[in-house]
This record gives C-alpha cells, structure tokens and sequence, in this order.
C-alpha cells in the first residue's frame, strides 16, 4: 500500500496531466475560432465573415451536398448492411459465409488502392460529378464494418423471438424488419453517427469523382476556398468552422452511441 | 437431414442482394478490373494497349515514386506505433470514472471526427513558416531573428505530419483501449497487490493481457491507416516543399488526374502490396502467440 501523500500526489499528476493534453487539444479548436471572426489585421469580432466566407466560398451549395450525400449514402448503408447481417447470423450456409470471409477481408484494403479504377467505371458509367455515384461509393466504403457490427448483435439477439413470428406466418424479411430490426437501434445509432460523420469528411473519394463546382462537397468547398482566398485566413477559417460544424455538434449530441460503437467493434475483433 | 433442407430452402437470399450487389459492383469488380488495367497504358481516354510489366518497371525506375515509397513507409513507421502509444498512455492516463476525465475524453476524441483535411488547414495556420501563429508568437516573445521554419525543410515536415496525425487520431486508439481496459476485473488488481505486485508488475500481467484484442484493432488499422494516409498531407503541405512529403496515395490521385490511368492503378497495385505485407505478419505473429497460450 502507498503511504497516503504519495497517493496524492499520484492522483495530482493524473489531473495535471489530463490538463495539460486536453490544452493541447483544445488549443487548435480556439486558434481557428479566433481566427475565424479576426478581422484582416488581427483580433477582433468580426460574425460578417461566416457569411462573406459562406458566400465567396459557396458554402451553402456545398453543405447541402454533403447533407444530401451522407443521409442518402447512410439509409442504403443501414438497409443493405443490416439485412446482409440477419442473413449472415441466423442462415450461414456455405455461400453466405464466403460472403462474409470477402468482406471482412475488404476492411484490409484501404479506398485509394481502389478509387482510380473506380473511376474509370465510373467515367463510363457518366457517374463523375453525379449524387448517386458518391452515394453508392460512400455506403460501399462503409458496408464491411457495417455488416461486421450488426452480425455480432443479431446474433445476440434471442432466436425464439422471430421464430414466433415465423410460426404466425411471417417471411423472414418480415419477421426481420418487425421483431428483429427494431432490437437493433442501439447498432444502428451507432453506424448512422459513425458513418454519417465519415462521409460528411470524406475527401479521398470525393476529390475524383465530384469535381463540378456545383458538387462540391464541404470538404472540398473549403479546399478549393484556401486555394484561392489562401492569404485571407480569417474567411479560410470562417468557412473551415461552418464545414466542421455540423460533424462536431452531432459528435457531441451523440456522443454515447458513436463510442458504443467503436468500442464493441474493438472488443469482438 | 430433411430439416437441413428445409432450413436451406428457407435461406432468403434476395436479404442479401443490396449488399452483394454494392460489393460486387462498387469494390469487387473495380478491384479486379484495376489489376488488369495496371498491365497496361490506359490514359483514361483512349484505347488500353497491354504493356505487361513496363508500368511496374517505370515505377521502380522513377525516382520521385520510390522517394514517395519511402515518405509513405517513414510516415507510417512513426504514425502507426506514434498512435498505439500515445492512445495507450491517454488510455491508462484517463480511465477515471469521474465527470473531469469523461469530459477529457470527448476533448481528446473531437479532431478524430473532424475533418482531418480541414484540421490540416488550421495546422497550417499554426506551422506556417512565415504568418503562422507559432512563428509570429515566437518572434513577439523572443525577438525578430525567431524563426519556425520545420514546414519548409524535408525531413521537418514529414515529422510535422506524422506529429499532426498522431494528435488528429490518438483519441481513437484511446477509445479503443478504453473497451478494452473495462473488460480488466478489477478484483485482479487487488488480489495482486495484497501478494505485493507493484504499478509495473500489475500493468504488465494483468492489463496487458486483457489488452491484446483492443491491441491487435489498433495496430492493423493503424498501419492501414498510416500507409495509405491522404487526407492530412493534402492539408498541411500537399506533399511539398517539392515532392518532400509526397505518399503513394497523393501519387496515384497526381498520375490519375494526369491520364497516366494504366500506370496510377500499378501504383495502387504496388501500394495495396506495401500494406498486406505488414498486416498480414502481424496478424500471423499474433495468432502463434495466441497458440502458445
């Protein structure tokens, strides 16, 4: 046992340390804050470059975009992924579980080794500069993890449930989208937020396939924006918040079931 | 026998179509299709001419593709162990069940939801050689000859990138660690220390231990991660000054958008082997260690 001063002291470093970190994290956050409602010549507060930077940058365009895209991209996630799991954890016959050793494989093959070919099916599908090409791509990205999450919750879910239902006369697709599915909710908070943040982030994939002015994402609005306001940091930084925003609030209104998430995949893989 | 079939009979496939289908046509088929297209001279346009290997031995010849090689591989040699360690020690530094440490986590955690291109932009504006914030505090306190100047020289700016990274991204290994460390039965620790074991003694046959799953997520995606990093680059110096901090995946986007189709997607080809090769001996080391248990 440590004398009782030394155990202080103990717990005294443990929140000096913390401290010191968490500044550290912070500090970033506030430097772009700050610079975001500077004037040209240095600290002041200056709300009117959120809607000269929202306006110079087309910040509006580009934020609808990215809402469109994620909330689009997410329910054909949700829907093909959690159907693909029900299947995979109640029916494992042969073919469906090579699908499944594919696609767990797939999460060791990172999107750029796959994004140039892509792009070439995609350029003779006239998928380049499209709302659906990014939407399939984004949820394709996502599937494999997706899957892999809700197969380990089906499969705690309690087989007797569904089976009563299957006795009343239910299709399994109906007994998974009423008994089943809805005992899912937690996994499927945690996928929406998880993947809804990732693609509101996504650059890699977009950078190639929306290169129209009127498709940008708000990754790339701000990207094309530091490219030619570069020097005015302040509206860079302006339009640098309203692209983080929206990330950051639903991080911070979610919280609990973005780290639900990742944490049970972590503790099952 | 009969049941088997039944339960076969009764499989519903047509569950699986939305995500068969997104598989095979949107990761499965472009895969394959740009292994073929890595054997030839496709400039995006135009017809493929079949080359064999000749893109494959440009790559090796190229000076600025084998510089890139080994800005990707020095990247992540210090990105991938840089993110296991430092989300350990936040891990081990923050597991406190108090409000002060729940709200350190959400503080640690933020940069790993936000865009880590954009993030990259505001890092820019602290490394900056000249207006950046740091350079420009520098020169207020300690006089106009301070200079800041790691984002111009080579070497100074991959490490500034592999520090960034690793500031954008431990909070999620920590995450991670966190799962893992709450599945530690605390009774452990204390029948240990009533048999004497000190702090190092109990981290290292107790905790480490229950941290091997958690351990084994961070490092494969840590070192995918790492080898195919984009994002960050493109924000902090898009792979400059020169081509100083160029990675593969900023190479293959460059020769792509440069009607060097056939040759990017050798490039991906050669980067998808740059990855397996590390994943795959870890994952194998980890599983005979797992067998000698």
């Amino acid at each position: 046992m440590k004398p009782p001063h030394q155990a202080a002291a103990a717990r005294g470093f443990r929140f000096a340390a913390t401290a010191a970190v968490c500044l550290l994290y912070a500090l970033p956050f506030a430097v772009l804050l700050l610079l975001a409602v500077s004037g040209p010549a240095g600290p002041s507060l200056r709300l009117r470059n959120f809607a000269e930077a929202a306006r110079a940058s087309r910040m509006g365009r580009a934020v609808f975009n990215s809402a469109l895209i994620a909330v689009c991209s997410v329910s054909l996630l949700l829907a093909a992924a959690s159907m693909a799991a029900y299947v995979i954890a109640r029916f494992p016959t042969r073919p469906v579980r090579i699908f499944f050793a594919l696609l767990l494989g797939s999460m060791m093959i990172p999107g750029i080794v796959n994004t140039v070919p892509l792009y070439a099916m995609l350029v003779g599908l006239r998928g380049i500069n499209t709302y659906w090409a990014m939407i399939v791509v984004c949820a394709t990205n996502a599937l494999p993890f997706a899957v892999f999450l809700y197969a380990g919750f089906v499969k705690a879910v309690p087989r007797e449930i569904e089976e009563a239902a299957t006795i009343d006369g239910c299709s399994p697709f109906a007994a998974f989208r009423r008994v089943v599915f809805p005992t899912l909710a937690p996994v499927t908070a945690s996928v929406l937020i998880l993947n809804g943040i990732g693609i509101w982030n996504n650059y890699g994939q977009a950078v190639f396939f929306l290169q129209a002015r009127d498709m940008k994402t708000a990754p790339l609005a701000v990207s094309m924006f530091f490219q030619q306001y570069g020097a005015r940091w302040n509206l860079v930084a302006a339009a640098a918040v309203i692209a983080l925003a929206p990330a950051v609030l639903v991080f911070l209104a979610c919280q609990a079931s973005f780290v639900k998430g990742i944490s049970a995949g972590a503790v099952k893989g | 026998m009969t049941a088997k079939r039944a339960n076969i009979a009764k499989t519903p496939y047509p569950m699986l179509v939305p995500a068969a289908l997104l598989f095979g046509m949107f990761f499965a088929y472009p895969l394959l299709r740009g292994i073929g297209l890595s054997l030839t001279d496709w400039d995006g346009i135009g017809t493929a001419r079949f080359v064999g290997l000749d893109n494959f031995l440009e790559f090796f010849g190229d000076r600025r593709a084998l510089r890139d090689v080994s800005n990707t591989v020095l990247f992540a040699l210090g990105s991938a162990p840089g993110l296991v360690l430092a989300g350990l020690a936040l891990a081990l530094l923050i597991d406190r069940p108090s409000r002060f440490f729940r709200a350190a986590r959400t503080v640690i955690y933020l940069p790993a939801i936000a865009s880590p291109l954009v993030m990259g932009y505001v890092w820019y504006f602290l490394l900056q050689p000249g207006r950046g914030l740091i350079a420009r505090a520098g020169r207020s306190a300690f006089g106009p000859s301070f200079a800041f100047d790691w984002l111009s020289g080579d070497s100074s700016a991959l490490v500034l990138l592999v520090a960034v990274n690793v500031w954008q991204y431990a909070g999620m290994t920590m995450v991670i660690f966190l799962a893992g460390l709450q599945a530690v039965p605390q009774e452990m620790y204390e029948a240990a220390r009533l048999d004497g074991a000190g702090a190092w003694t109990c981290f290292r046959k107790i905790t480490l231990p229950f941290l091997i799953p958690s351990m084994k997520v961070n490092v494969v995606t840590n070192i995918i991660g790492s080898l195919s990093v984009f994002d960050v680059v493109m924000g902090l110096t898009e792979g400059g000054p020169g081509y100083a901090t160029e990675t593969l995946s900023i190479y293959i986007m460059r020769k792509c958008f440069g009607s060097f189709t056939g040759y990017s997607t050798a490039v991906a080809v050669v980067l998808f082997l740059i990855i397996l090769v590390p994943t795959a001996v870890y994952l194998r080391a980890v599983r005979s260690s797992e067998f000698e248990r």
